[in-house]
């Protein structure tokens, strides 16, 4: 595997081939910080990291916050025994602490939403099962809520996102209306390895907004299925299948069937359609070798770093290099050498720069914040 | 014959309902100095060890000693009065009576061999599932959703409770070959424990050689062991009562109650708090607080039970019926669990059980617990409700909450070696009460007022 090493790193920065859509995608500072323990105060770190960014009064004062936190797979699965915060999910201590800044910053409201695993039941239950103190991060805010995307929930539609540009596999995605009554969007995601698409970072994350009751193995072919009960394998990874007839089709039933080739393009489509606004990366304690507990091979570590932007695709870009990849390696290199490159593709749709040279590092540089995934 | 001093003691024996039943590896009279302190009262012993000098040894320490005979040894229950025995455990299946020279007799048959009228001395079977999660099986899995499957006697156990007043003795051993650390034995007991019934204690082959030599390790882990059996002997009052919920499962010897990892089993696993009404005792008492209901033999009952269960749904409950023509397996002496093919057709009535019971909170609801399990009780006055968890993940289970059916204004949690239950704050809740609890290792009870 290609690893970056501080060498590779400067020569990233200088040598790295950024196309001329590169050239014009837009790029915005990335703030990264130390951190070794959730037991340190995570409102002054997040606070801290969001006033180099130049504050969050700016972005969130009057509005209306939707975070999409990363809760992959069943909170019954746990790594090792250990609680999923360290492990696989957003850590609770982080859900805490934005409420507490979204709120002080003025927001109107903050929506936490997840596409739960196999239920579309209350989010805050799904909290419950993770282990979390649900009513003491009701309290962060008076008017912080939890909604699970997975069906319609507390909403009454579905909202068509077209992708700029009609995208590669969907032109356009149903997503649920949570998603269309924001004003902010906000990704908390973990920093990992993912086992198809290499990194599940920033934009990686919101490939869950996905409802399973149109895009879950159980939708039925024309109505969603408001209790769906599996995942998205067959219609998202494999192209098996067509989503509930609520959304659009596949564009090219006869392009690649192969995960790696079809989730990178998800993601990346997804955030063209629905634009993320502030990106923050938990590299705290995590996992490396895959996304969660079903991959052979995970193994508990301890990056110590916080990461956060307003440019998923910069974001993601600073966060790979601190994982020790080159951000812009092509597929079949290093860590995309099984998958396309989402942050590329991304790029490619004009989401966003992830050429280094044109990013500026705010904080700690990546050089000393870099822990290197790869085994 | 016994002799005098033997029997003044054996006067003070404790009686069935009492004994604490353990598998003693020894017939060395010194060897009863582990048991002090413990709440150990019942030694069951495997014919070399039968000694008259070993039983009255036992007897002057209140210890109740049963020789255990195959069905190979039938001849030995001759042996056993002499021996000092107060008597004797029919493990397996016996073709013909045995004769024990009028000392106490327990049968510990396959569990389809269980008799349960009139009721015994001990219902006891020797049959279970090695209580515990499978870690290797755990890790086979390759998919984000789940729950780690747990193997129980429970759901077998919560049936035969329903079926007999008598004390319940499960006598499962771990499996031989097998060294397993302290905690699966801590498992062992609460998997009985929460059910009402006893775990006839059995310690594998390697724990006992180095228990019998004082080992250290052993010893400690001994007394952990000894700690939960005494925790829940502590606690006799919570095994009187019944085992409670809004959700009553009908079902008889033929039809599932005699299986593990059947539907008591699974709807177990979901913590959704159900009650077993044998199809032969189903009545409006047995249905008395019930909500819901599943019947998995429609045409095992009679026309006066049929009749209780349409008033149960005139009342307003639901009742969920098996499809025609869907049947368990008939409970076998070689065969406690259901074949891939059974699960297969338990599948379809799984999911209509489930998608029934839902978010309902049928007595309570719990969050947090995937690797365990749990039984509500609460004596005929329905106060106080005792909540009983058990952790069968190598790891303490942290932030567990509960969502309870009802207003309680007190919640105490007990744990083993704990000195006084631990005062929790419940609040109120969508349900009624919630309650969080910040930790359990193994077994804990949370009583609610």
């Amino acid at each position: 595997m290609h690893r970056m090493t501080r060498r590779d790193l400067l020569q990233a920065m200088l040598a790295a081939p950024a196309g001329p859509l590169a050239a014009s995608a837009p790029a915005s500072p990335v703030v990264v910080a130390r951190c070794l323990s959730y037991d340190e105060d995570q409102v002054a770190l997040l606070d801290g990291m969001f006033d180099k960014l130049g504050g969050l009064a700016g972005i969130v004062r009057g509005k209306t916050v939707t975070v999409k936190i990363n809760l992959t797979g069943s909170p019954a699965r746990r790594f090792q025994g250990k609680p999923l915060g360290v492990t696989h999910y957003t850590h609770p201590a982080h859900i805490g602490a934005l409420a507490h800044l979204l709120t002080r910053a003025g927001a109107k409201r903050v929506r936490f939403v997840e596409s739960a695993a196999g239920t579309a039941g209350p989010l805050a239950e799904y909290m419950l099962d993770a282990g979390w103190n649900v009513r003491r991060l009701l309290s962060a805010g008076p008017n912080v809520s939890f909604e699970n995307t997975n069906g319609l929930g507390n909403f009454r539609r579905y909202v068509k996102f077209p992708v700029p540009g009609g995208g590669w596999i969907f032109p356009s995605y149903h997503l649920n209306e949570a998603y269309a009554e924001t004003d902010v969007f906000v990704s908390l995601a973990k920093l990992k390895n993912h086992a198809t698409c290499g990194v599940t970072l920033a934009m990686k994350n919101i490939f869950g907004i996905t409802p399973a009751s149109i895009y879950g193995d159980d939708a039925p072919a024309h109505e969603p299925n408001e209790n769906p009960a599996k995942g998205r394998v067959d219609i998202c990874h494999f192209g098996k299948r067509n989503p509930a007839a609520i959304a659009a089709p596949e564009k090219d039933p006869a392009s690649s069937r192969e995960p790696g080739y079809r989730m990178p393009r998800i993601t990346a489509e997804l955030t063209a359609a629905r634009p993320i606004h502030l990106a923050i990366i938990d590299g705290i304690e995590t996992v490396a070798g895959g996304e969660g507990p079903w991959i052979r091979g995970l193994r508990p570590v301890t990056p110590g770093v916080m990461i956060a932007g307003t440019n998923p695709v910069s974001t993601d870009a600073v966060a790979a290099a601190v994982m020790g990849y080159p951000p812009r390696d092509p597929k079949g290199r290093g860590v995309f050498r099984d998958c396309d490159n989402t942050l590329l593709l991304a790029e490619e749709l004009g989401c966003g720069s992830a050429d280094l040279n044109r990013i500026e590092v705010r904080g700690v540089p990546i050089e000393k914040a870099m822990f290197r995934f790869a085994a | 014959m016994l002799s005098l001093p033997v029997l003044a003691f054996a006067a003070a024996l404790p009686a069935a309902g009492d004994w604490v039943p353990m598998r003693w590896p020894s017939s060395d009279p010194r060897s009863l100095d582990l048991l002090s302190g413990t709440p150990v009262n019942c030694l069951l012993l495997e014919p070399r060890s039968w000694s008259a000098e070993f039983s009255a040894a036992a007897a002057s320490q209140g210890i109740v000693t049963l020789g255990v005979i195959r069905p190979d040894q039938a001849e030995l229950a001759a042996r056993a009065g002499p021996a000092g025995l107060n008597g004797v455990v029919l493990e397996g299946v016996f073709d013909k009576p045995v004769a024990a020279g009028g000392l106490t007799v327990i049968e510990m048959p396959p569990r389809a061999r269980l008799r349960f009228d009139p009721p015994p001395v001990v219902l006891a079977t020797s049959q279970g599932v090695w209580p515990g999660i499978d870690a290797a099986e755990e890790e086979s899995k390759a998919a984000p959703s789940g729950a780690p499957w747990i193997h129980t006697n429970s759901g077998f156990l919560r049936f035969v409770r329903a079926m007999t007043t008598a004390p319940v003795w499960m006598g499962c051993q771990p499996p031989p070959g097998v060294v397993f650390p302290a905690a699966r034995y801590l498992q062992a007991v609460g998997d009985a424990a929460i059910t009402g019934a006893r775990w006839v204690i059995s310690l594998d082959q390697d724990l006992n050689q180095r228990l019998l030599a004082r080992d250290p390790p052993a010893l400690r882990d001994w007394n952990r062991i000894a700690s939960h059996v005494h925790f829940f002997e502590q606690h006799r009052e919570w095994r009187r009562m019944e085992l409670t919920g809004g959700l009553a499962l009908v079902q008889d010897t033929g039809s599932g109650g005699l299986l593990s990892g059947g539907i008591l089993d699974m709807i177990a696993v979901k913590h959704t708090p159900v009650r077993a009404v044998p199809g032969r005792y189903l009545d409006d008492t047995r249905m008395r607080g019930a909500r819901m209901a599943v019947n998995v033999d429609p045409a095992a009952l009679d026309e006066a039970r049929k009749e209780t269960l349409r008033r149960f749904t005139r009342g307003g409950g639901t009742l969920l019926t098996a499809p025609p023509g869907w049947k368990f397996p008939p409970p076998r002496d070689d065969r406690i669990t259901l074949d891939k093919e059974d699960i297969a057709i338990l599948d379809s009535i799984w999911r209509e059980i489930s998608s029934m019971t839902g978010r309902h909170n049928l007595g309570v609801r719990l969050f947090n617990v995937a690797s365990t399990l749990s039984t509500l009780s609460s004596p005929a006055a329905g106060r106080p409700l005792v909540l009983q968890l058990v952790n069968y993940s190598d790891y303490p289970v942290e932030n567990i909450t509960a969502h309870i059916l009802g207003r309680f204004t007190r919640a105490d949690l007990y744990e083993p070696g704990g000195a006084a239950p631990k005062k929790l704050a419940p609040y109120e809740s969508e349900d009624g009460t919630g309650v969080d609890i910040d930790r359990v290792s193994t077994v804990a009870a949370l009583v609610l007022e």
